[in-house]
């Protein structure tokens, strides 16, 4: 193969390659922003397992958490802190400006109970 | 720092393996990973049919750049027998929450990323710095010093070969991604096992052959040193192209087996993490819990089933590529094609590596700085950084996205030009060359596409 050839094999390589990159990047995922998400910790645990709350980078991300032990609701990355008394609600809205997944936990017991999956 | 404080604690919980974590990365959407496949394809397609038909790697040329003087290496061995010494005073004295240790970041992050990415820069870092070899180079000088002649040595054996630094890479991992109880204390201790025990094989069999054949950690940085362009002999700096250094990569026994560990213990990172260990797991975990372990040790035992069984499995692949290959041209037996393409994986291991740590060390490589400042996370502040936060936004979800799949393609790539240079030299006849090419295509084809669906896989 001549060194045009090559060349040329390899120009439109690129080419196909970029062409590719843009409508497989343009067709992006549909994601809405998650509703208002309710969390209940019964016995330090999250009922139903530890869940997942979705939004899109940009939108508000928010949720309640119901606990019956007096503890600290901490987001990881975003660092938001909130004190929970026993029995009691505490209720996060911030608009996620950074995607990721990120944990949100109990804090002094170390207990995740939602992950935040903000994307971008 | 509370942040950190409340990561330690959770390691086992948090979506990803590597702890230490703030901010997991996100799977790579499935436009992205058909995108990425596609390249890969295209590209090998293009390789095949662009690249050079004459061996230009295997003969590259090394250019001497300068002379490094003589005080560089007392220097650096001093400034590397300093971290191990905070390393350790930190592991030990310090706070046992992992994140607000400076040993724990250190050897997580700095280290056993760091050095990797530094390795392939500007060539066999470790080696500089390595503290055991500074403390064995100082020893023999002050014998010398003192007149004391130095025992006759014994010769390392051949067949133990990369055995050491197989069993020091699958254990690290193992430590790392699946030890439930890896307080700053533990690794403090494992830190001064590990450095007495190379000290003793330094004694039984020489310093530098001990070094450059069964220290695990200067064998396993060495490996991705061969593809930067500098390298260091006889005290000279030389520069040389890009992944030249691969090919002449010494071939001993545990030489493949290294590689299929490197490879093999960060696909069971992102494979921990995915579905189809979510559902094998629990079940292993209660196998070990019926045959009378504890909890935490039919965990270990489980993620030690899975950690080796991703070894195997990088292995396994790669000896049906070879023989694939064997019944190509010339025949070849299976074992010496094996021997002579197993450098094509070192910038495999590499991408792996990179794409599944970058974030990690990109996020957590800042915490560095304020654990400088308080390194036993006890509030001190000796340089007046201890107040220094992670800033998690300095690289965007899409941007971590471009890395992981840019470091797969080019590792691909990367492994797929070495293997194209080494037919050219193995065969005599280009056809055969061509086609025993087809094979390690699939070998390379299959790593990078496992590559991308560990990443794609990932659950959060």
């Amino acid at each position: 193969m001549s060194q045009r050839a090559r060349l040329g094999v390899i120009a439109a390589a690129v080419v196909v390659a970029v062409v590719g990159f843009v409508i497989a990047s343009s067709s992006g995922d549909n994601t809405k922003e998650s509703g208002l998400v309710h969390i209940v910790v019964r016995h330090a645990k999250p009922v139903g397992g530890v869940r997942e709350i979705t939004v899109k980078k940009g939108h508000r991300a928010r949720f309640t958490v119901t606990s019956d032990v007096a503890d600290e609701i901490h987001i990881h990355g975003y660092d938001l802190h909130k004190d929970v008394i026993k029995g009691g609600t505490v209720s996060f809205d911030f608009v996620a400006k950074m995607d990721g997944g990120f944990v949100v936990e109990l804090e002094s017991r170390s207990k995740q109970i939602a992950s935040l999956k903000v994307l971008p | 720092m509370a942040l950190a404080t409340a990561a330690a604690a959770v390691w086992p919980d948090v979506a990803s393996a590597h702890g230490l974590v703030g901010r997991a990365d996100l799977p790579i959407p499935s436009w992205l990973f058909g995108w990425g496949a596609s390249i890969v394809l295209i590209v090998s397609f293009v390789a095949l049919a662009t690249l050079w038909p004459q061996p230009r790697l295997e003969q590259a040329v090394e250019r001497p750049w300068f002379r490094i003087p003589a005080w560089v290496d007392p220097i650096c061995g001093l400034i590397g027998v300093a971290l191990f010494g905070v390393v350790v005073y930190s592991g030990l004295e310090g706070t046992s929450e992992a994140m607000n240790n400076f040993a724990s970041n250190f050897i997580f992050v700095e280290f056993w990323v760091g050095l990797v990415i530094l390795s392939v820069l500007f060539g066999d870092v470790f080696r500089a710095f390595n503290p055991w070899l500074a403390v064995g180079r100082a020893l023999r000088w002050a014998a010398a010093r003192a007149g004391l002649s130095s025992p006759v040595r014994r010769d390392y054996p051949a067949w133990l070969g990369r055995w050491p630094a197989v069993a020091t890479i699958i254990g690290f991992a193992w430590l790392e991604l699946v030890y439930t109880q890896k307080t700053p204390q533990t690794l403090a201790w494992l830190c001064i096992g590990y450095a007495v025990v190379q000290l003793l094989a330094m004694a039984a069999f020489g310093i530098e052959r001990w070094v450059d054949n069964g220290d695990g950690f200067t064998v396993y940085f060495n490996l991705f040193s061969r593809l930067s362009p500098l390298i260091r002999r006889d005290g000279v700096l030389h520069l040389r192209p890009p992944l030249a250094g691969v090919p002449s990569m010494p071939m001993v026994p545990g030489s493949i087996g290294l590689l299929c560990a490197a490879i093999g213990s960060t696909t069971f990172d992102g494979f921990s993490n995915g579905p189809v260990w979510a559902s094998l797991n629990p079940d292993l975990q209660s196998l070990f819990k019926d045959l009378g372990s504890s909890t935490n040790v039919a965990i270990e035992l489980a993620g030690a089933v899975g950690l080796l069984g991703c070894v195997a499995a990088v292995g396994l692949f790669y000896r049906l590529g070879v023989r694939g290959m064997q019944t190509v041209g010339e025949g070849y037996p299976s074992t010496e094609l094996a021997r002579r393409f197993a450098h094509t994986l070192v910038p495999i291991a590499f991408a792996y590596a990179l794409a599944h740590y970058f974030s990690l060390l990109i996020y957590n490589g800042q915490a560095v700085a304020s654990l400088v400042s308080d390194p036993l996370g006890d509030g001190s502040n000796i340089f007046g950084t201890a107040s220094a936060h992670i800033d998690y936004g300095v690289i965007s979800g899409k941007g971590i996205w471009y890395v992981q799949v840019a470091a797969l393609v080019v590792g691909h790539v990367s492994g797929l030009i070495l293997a194209h240079d080494r037919a050219l030299s193995l065969y005599k006849r280009v056809r055969d060359a061509t086609r025993s090419q087809y094979w390690m295509l699939v070998v390379m084809v299959g790593f990078t596409s496992l590559g991308l669906w560990l990443l794609s896989a990932v659950r959060q």
